[in-house]
């Protein structure tokens, strides 16, 4: 659904710092995760530009790590400003939630 | 092990991001993080449509925008490109030890270096990819590498009957010194690109260039000598850039 593509995309970043932050995890499983949440609407690749700009952002930090089959897998953690955005997102979701949930339920403010 | 598809778009990823200047750790790293994914999706039965999306034109684009462009790397890249291209037209005289300028050669070089910057970028990031990997593929880029070669040889042959009025001619000690610049930059650009092409055009047309200067006329004219020649030429490449193909397939593997 094309809409839901358009609505997922400023969340994404908030979900995948907070995925992030449950410890270490690569491109892959990230994406995974996000597919057993019920993210299921986009492209799985759609997660590496978001990941390009965290990095450059510094909110995620990366490490090469060996895997037993393949080559070397590319880690991300979270980094304190990570934390700190992840933080912000929290409050601004909330937010969000309330006021588009009076909208839908027709309570005024 | 990665479908055909799959090769094929990092492939053209890595082209892509080459060409708009990005920088070569970081496209090394994007690209194996893709292969990691897509190796592990299609193991899963996905198909190369749900990493990528509808449109992997532009999901590169989506990739590159987030990347640090490398103005480093196309201030070296862009120069050598065009240097390369006039030791390709120097270094054949150079040997034979007729290096001159006049107006004719320099308005070749200058067109030759703005087609060739211009066919260079169009066969990396558009041709290559698509044909990479299947077997007439290799053998149109091979086909069009001596089609390619054979033209400057033209080219310079043609130069030599008409190069009127040279404003510079370079005595021996010059010519020497261009060949000894020339090889440089040949060996500098192989390392540099991490690729053989520079090494194999300047021996196809060294090669012909020693020919004309050491041996005998009679020999030169003859066609046949030089239809010879340039068979044993081309099998002598054509099975050395085999041998470095499967051993790079065989290193990836």
């Amino acid at each position: 659904m094309a809409d839901q593509t358009q609505m997922l995309k400023g969340i994404l970043d908030g979900c995948l710092l907070a995925i992030i932050k449950e410890g270490e995890i690569y491109g892959y499983e990230l994406a995974a995760k996000l597919e057993s949440y019920g993210f299921t609407s986009f492209s799985e690749g759609t997660i590496y530009p978001l990941l390009l700009r965290m990095q450059k952002e510094k909110l995620v930090a990366t490490t090469l790590r060996k895997s037993t089959a393949g080559p070397k897998r590319k880690y991300y953690s979270l980094t304190e400003k990570g934390e700190q955005e992840l933080l912000l997102f929290h409050q601004r979701w909330n937010q969000l939630n309330k006021t588009v949930n009076k909208v839908l339920k027709k309570e005024e403010m | 092990m990665l479908s055909k598809q799959s090769e094929k778009f990092i492939l053209e990823l890595r082209m892509y991001l080459i060409s708009k200047g990005k920088k070569d750790q970081e496209i090394d790293e994007i690209t194996e993080e893709l292969e990691i994914h897509l190796t592990r999706a299609e193991e899963q039965g996905k198909d190369i449509a749900n990493i990528v999306g509808k449109s992997p034109r532009k999901y590169m684009k989506s990739l590159s925008n987030e990347m640090k462009t490398d103005r480093k790397q196309m201030a070296v890249l862009i120069p050598m490109m065009i240097l390369l291209i006039a030791a390709y037209f120097s270094f054949g005289p150079a040997i034979e030890g007729t290096f001159a300028l006049s107006s004719i050669i320099l308005w070749f070089a200058l067109g030759g270096a703005a087609i060739g910057v211009f066919v260079y970028g169009l066969v990396m990031c558009r041709v290559l990819p698509s044909l990479y990997k299947s077997f007439w593929g290799m053998v149109l880029i091979f086909g069009a590498n001596i089609f390619v070669t054979g033209i400057f040889v033209m080219l310079l042959l043609w130069m030599k009957s008409h190069s009127a009025q040279p404003f510079f001619v370079a005595t021996p000690l010059q010519n020497t010194i261009i060949i000894a610049i020339c090889l440089a930059l040949f060996i500098a650009s192989a390392i540099y690109t991490k690729t053989w092409i520079t090494i194999f055009v300047p021996a196809f047309i060294g090669l012909q260039a020693v020919s004309f200067r050491y041996f005998s006329d009679e020999i030169n004219s003859n066609p046949n000598v030089f239809i010879i020649g340039i068979i044993v030429l081309t099998l002598i490449v054509g099975s050395g850039m085999i041998f470095l193909y499967k051993r790079k397939i065989k290193v990836q593997n």
